[in-house]
């Protein structure tokens, strides 16, 4: 085996972030990139446009831990979705950080096209919503209410089916 | 802590404004002098992707503290002098007391400072404060930064995400109180794919009947033996026939009428674009609830005496009773009685429903034809020598008939003759079925035989039981059979051979239905069991009954199985847990029969025998429609109601509301009970 490949990847605040190229490549953009543009992507620093720079490292520290997960076939991947919303315990660690962060690190992982970690997130969002009643939901969100008394008097009717069993 | 009050309290805008970035960006480890510039680079994109409306009164000020000079972003133009290097070392006491004006100017003074420290200096500043508070002060700092940390997840992320949010959530009760939230999850819960992958999740089959049985018999040519020219004249009324898909077998050649009833499903789907996946899914789940613990029942009596029924069918318009008294009662699906059908002059032992005809035979040896709609008899076949024992039709011309004086035969509909005898069985022919071209037959002289019914040859012969056969099922690709020896054994169509014998019941197996790899069994031991047809293990084993299984019905959800115990208990196909009684228990059950929404239990109670229609039909609700017109635009109730289609303006007059939906759009693939 030869030495780790290095490349650096460009926060969109411009900070140089350096990374083994087999980490880099949990993202299929990056990999992508890589497999277009070849060698010329260690020379130079590749942009990340949309990604700030704290939220590359956590992206980045990710994809370290997971460097040697198997990559999710798009068969087994419907069927995994269906099926759980359990996350694994340093996952859990791991997106223990504030909304912000979280949504940040959705976003990211969707531009940056690293399904498992977008996965994680939104597994985690739907976590926080999952057994709730609206005013809890709104509490954890900091939503404010914008119906209207007769509206929200409504919508609860309508919804009724759903409650009673 | 005074300096978070005041500020918040009555500071001036500006203040305000900067004391609500701070917290946010003090956590985000930069340097100073890129933070302006980041934030307002942070927030164009983010409006970009999704436009932002104001969470909070403050928020409606942010654009201008871009600006603002306090922040390092405009360093050139101190709104104040020179900062102290010091402001701790001040001596409170040398504060001109009561001054508020420079009280207000030390403390923009020591933000500004604040500002242009580094994360780690402006972390201890902060911890030196906390450090400083009471608990009442620490509560209200929690409270004032613990709303600033949290975030609208659906203001902040794309659609695409959010959808994405929603595909981890199963629970439908989580949806529709999410939706309650505000108007935007409103609008992002009422996204029809979200219900569509929730439909999936919960495995309710879009536009499906799941459960009807195949004696949903209707096609057009059906019509046409009752009617001759008149199904040109109103093609509305062919039917979307499950059957014809379901009985012709794959690699058969396509007969017209298949495709004439493709034709007429597609234009199914068609006729009802307004039909949502969330009001599929809230029909299916308030079906499912009322088959957990609901349902109206509508109870009949069918005779005075203690008739025995012999034979019971439900289809998408009917329910058919046949009983030993020589009679057979149609009814509506309401359970109200339509027609008498009188002719036999003995025991109906034998029927079989398609469309509007109905074929019956039994102990006087005639099989007829008759009309359902008028209730009139459409031809009297004759040929059979003893007792007539199980009926099927393989086309709405062609049934095929088994009888005690051991063969079958093949009746032509149209003309009412016999076109092929079947000989060869050596006792009772018990039970068939049909696939295709291919007919396969239970006999008491312990064989099946497979049969070609456009030849009439015997093409194999079933050998291996020990004792009679009394049920039998063929799906095309495997046949199974039950014995009186109480094994149950699978057969391969194509060579005759014996794949499997499946052991465990203890008495007589009497009731078996087959649906993809699954296999239900009943026997006389009240034993109801599940196998699996991949491994021909058996997957449940359940102890329904204290007697005999008289009957059973089930689909991808329930099995509903009724005894000579007098109880029909309806049970969890996957989990095979006991879901409910239906019914209070009578003395005995004869038959039991089930489609999406509806169950009939043909019973004998106080002497009498009765039938007991169960609907599990939601109710129909006015406020959904009234929806339509509400402020919200409510997208997803407006098909829930009203929208029938033309073909079956029949129905509509008897049946109407909310009930056609799921009778209307089914493409079952389920398989028929054996008799």
């Amino acid at each position: 085996m030869s030495e780790p490949q290095i490349l650096k990847l460009m926060s969109n605040d411009n900070v140089e972030i350096p990374v083994d190229k087999d980490v880099a490549c949990r993202s299929i953009l990056i990999k992508n990139m890589m497999d277009d543009i070849g060698e010329q992507a260690l020379t130079e620093a590749i942009p990340i446009p949309n990604v700030n720079e704290a939220v590359l490292n956590k992206v980045i520290e990710w994809c370290v831990h997971h460097k040697n997960d198997p990559t999710q076939t798009n068969d087994d991947d419907a069927d995994s979705r269906k099926k759980t919303t359990d996350i694994d315990e340093w996952d859990q660690k791991f997106m223990q950080v504030d909304q912000e962060m979280l949504f940040e690190i959705i976003l990211a992982a969707n531009y940056l096209d690293i399904k498992a970690l977008l996965d994680v997130g939104c597994k985690t969002v739907a976590n926080m919503i999952k057994g709730k009643s609206p005013e809890e939901i709104r509490k954890t969100f900091n939503i404010q209410n914008d119906f209207t008394p007769e509206e929200e008097d409504q919508i609860r009717r309508e919804n009724e089916w759903a409650e009673d069993r | 802590m005074d300096f978070g009050s005041r500020t918040h309290g009555h500071g001036r805008m500006s203040s305000v404004d900067s004391d609500h970035e701070m917290p946010m960006h003090a956590r985000r480890p930069s340097a100073p002098h890129s933070l302006g510039h980041r934030l307002s680079r942070r927030k164009e994109s983010m409006q970009h992707v999704h436009p932002k409306p104001p969470l909070t009164p403050n928020s409606t000020s942010m654009p201008q503290s871009m600006t603002n000079p306090l922040l390092p972003s405009a360093p050139t133009s101190p709104p104040t002098p020179a900062p102290s290097p010091t402001p701790h070392q001040r001596s409170p006491t040398a504060w001109p007391p009561s001054l508020d004006d420079t009280e207000d100017s030390l403390m923009e003074e020591a933000r500004h400072i604040f500002n242009r420290l580094s994360t780690t200096a402006k972390e201890n500043w902060l911890r030196s404060f906390v450090d400083m508070c009471d608990n009442h002060s620490l509560s209200f700092l929690h409270h004032i930064v613990s709303p600033k940390l949290k975030k609208d997840p659906f203001h902040a992320l794309p659609p695409e995400m959010c959808y994405k949010i929603l595909e981890f959530i199963d629970d439908p009760k989580t949806f529709v109180r999410a939706s309650q939230v505000s108007r935007r999850w409103r609008e992002i819960l009422s996204d029809d794919q979200a219900w569509k992958t929730l439909c999936e999740k919960h495995a309710y089959r879009r536009m499906s009947t799941d459960s009807i049985g195949s004696n949903l018999n209707t096609s057009a040519s059906a019509s046409q033996i009752l009617y001759g020219h008149l199904r040109s004249a109103s093609p509305n009324r062919v039917p979307d026939s499950m059957s014809a898909i379901d009985e012709s077998p794959e690699g058969a050649p396509v007969s017209p009428q298949t495709t004439l009833t493709t034709d007429s499903s597609r234009r199914n789907k068609k006729a009802r674009p307004r039909s949502t996946h969330r009001s599929h899914f809230k029909h299916r789940y308030l079906v499912e609830s009322a088959w957990r613990k609901g349902g109206k029942v509508t109870p009949k009596h069918i005779t005075p005496d203690q008739g025995v029924v012999t034979s019971l069918h439900l289809t998408r318009k009917y329910i058919v009773v046949a009983l030993d008294n020589a009679k057979i009662h149609v009814f509506n699906t309401k359970g109200d009685h339509q027609k008498t059908l009188q002719g036999h002059v003995m025991g109906v032992w034998a029927m079989v429903p398609w469309d509007d005809i109905l074929v019956s035979g039994g102990c006087d040896r005639d099989v007829r034809v008759w009309n359902m709609v008028t209730g009139t008899s459409v031809h009297t076949m004759r040929g059979h020598t003893s007792t007539v024992r199980c009926l099927k039709m393989s086309n709405a011309k062609t049934a095929i008939s088994g009888s005690r004086d051991t063969t079958l035969r093949v009746w032509d509909l149209t003309t009412g003759l016999c076109t092929n005898t079947l000989m060869g069985h050596q006792a009772s022919v018990r039970c068939l079925q049909i696939h295709g071209d291919l007919v396969v037959s239970g006999s008491y002289d312990t064989t099946a035989k497979i049969w070609s019914i456009s030849t009439g040859q015997c093409l194999r012969t079933l050998q291996g039981h020990f004792s009679q056969i009394y049920a039998i099922a063929f799906d095309g690709q495997r046949i199974a059979t039950g014995s009186l020896d109480t094994s149950v054994r699978i057969w391969n169509p194509q060579d005759g051979s014996c794949q499997a014998i499946l052991q465990g019941h203890t008495s007589l197996v009497g009731q078996l239905q087959m649906r993809g790899n699954t296999l239900v069994t009943g026997g006389s031991d009240g034993s109801v069991r599940v196998w699996s047809l991949l491994s021909n293990q058996p997957i449940h084993r359940l102890a329904a009954h204290d007697n005999s299984v008289t009957s059973l019905q089930f689909d991808d959800t329930r099995i509903v199985s009724g005894g000579s115990d007098g109880r029909v208990k309806i049970w969890d196909t996957n989990t095979g847990a006991l879901i409910r009684e239906l019914c209070q228990p009578a003395e005995a059950v004869w038959r039991v029969a089930f489609e999406s929404e509806r169950c009939v239990v043909m019973a004998s109670r106080g002497g009498r025998t009765i039938m007991e229609v169960w609907d599990f039909t939601p109710p129909a609700e006015v406020g959904d429609v009234e929806d339509e017109d509400g402020p919200l635009e409510m997208r997803g109730f407006a098909a829930q109601e009203g929208d029938e289609e033309m073909i079956d303006a029949e129905e509509e007059i008897d049946g109407g509301g909310s009930m056609l939906e799921a009778y209307s759009t089914g493409e079952d693939e389920s398989e028929d009970m054996t008799d």
